[in-house]
């Protein structure tokens, strides 16, 4: 499990169990909406002349998806490089290795 | 996701049902907000004219099938990065 850190593992309760794959669910979830907004905004254009994707447009969805994963891990990693030189708090940072 | 035992999963799924349901709600109102907003700008009738329902139409289609293509790629990214163990702790 992504969110569990440190030594031990301690035993979880079903209830806690659930609630932390809802929430990595979530997560994933909420990424794919973010960049669904963002990648339909920048490259399909308000026009609407045909029902169906034109090339360019295709290639745009395509290539955005590829960039926006990658800002999410070099910005994942810039904060965790930022944490861990502030000293320790490396830890509390497992979230956003997504 | 890992460690479920068969009920917890039950629950779990029973949870993923819900949560896809009002995601598709919650689509399916932003596309009537984006096609509106998009397509119809003339408000001197007050039903649509043909070319604002041509435009919605085409909007609706467009983005449907723009929803697909980024999921199929979003799956794709998704797979390769937990694959080269991008995520910590896995």
């Amino acid at each position: 499990m992504s969110f569990l850190f440190g030594g031990s593992r301690p035993q979880l309760s079903s209830a806690e169990k659930i609630a932390a794959a809802e929430t990595e669910v979530e997560m994933i979830s909420d990424m794919f909406n973010r960049l669904s907004q963002s990648c339909a905004k920048k490259c399909i254009p308000p026009e609407y002349r045909e029902p169906d994707l034109n090339k360019g447009e295709s290639v745009c969805l395509d290539r955005c998806v590829s960039k926006f994963f990658e800002v999410n891990m070099k910005v994942s990693e810039k904060m965790q490089g930022e944490a861990a030189q502030k000293g320790g708090a490396g830890g509390g940072m497992g979230g956003f290795g997504m | 996701m890992d460690g479920l035992n068969a009920s917890e999963q039950r629950e779990f799924q029973g949870r993923m049902e819900k949560k896809q349901m009002k995601e598709f709600m919650t689509m399916y109102s932003n596309l009537v907000q984006r096609c509106f907003d998009d397509c119809v700008n003339d408000f001197t009738t007050k039903s649509l004219h043909s070319k604002e329902e041509g435009c919605v139409m085409k909007c609706v289609d467009k983005y449907l099938k723009g929803s697909e293509r980024l999921g199929q790629r979003f799956q794709e990214q998704n797979a390769a990065m937990m694959q080269s163990g991008q995520l910590p702790g896995r």
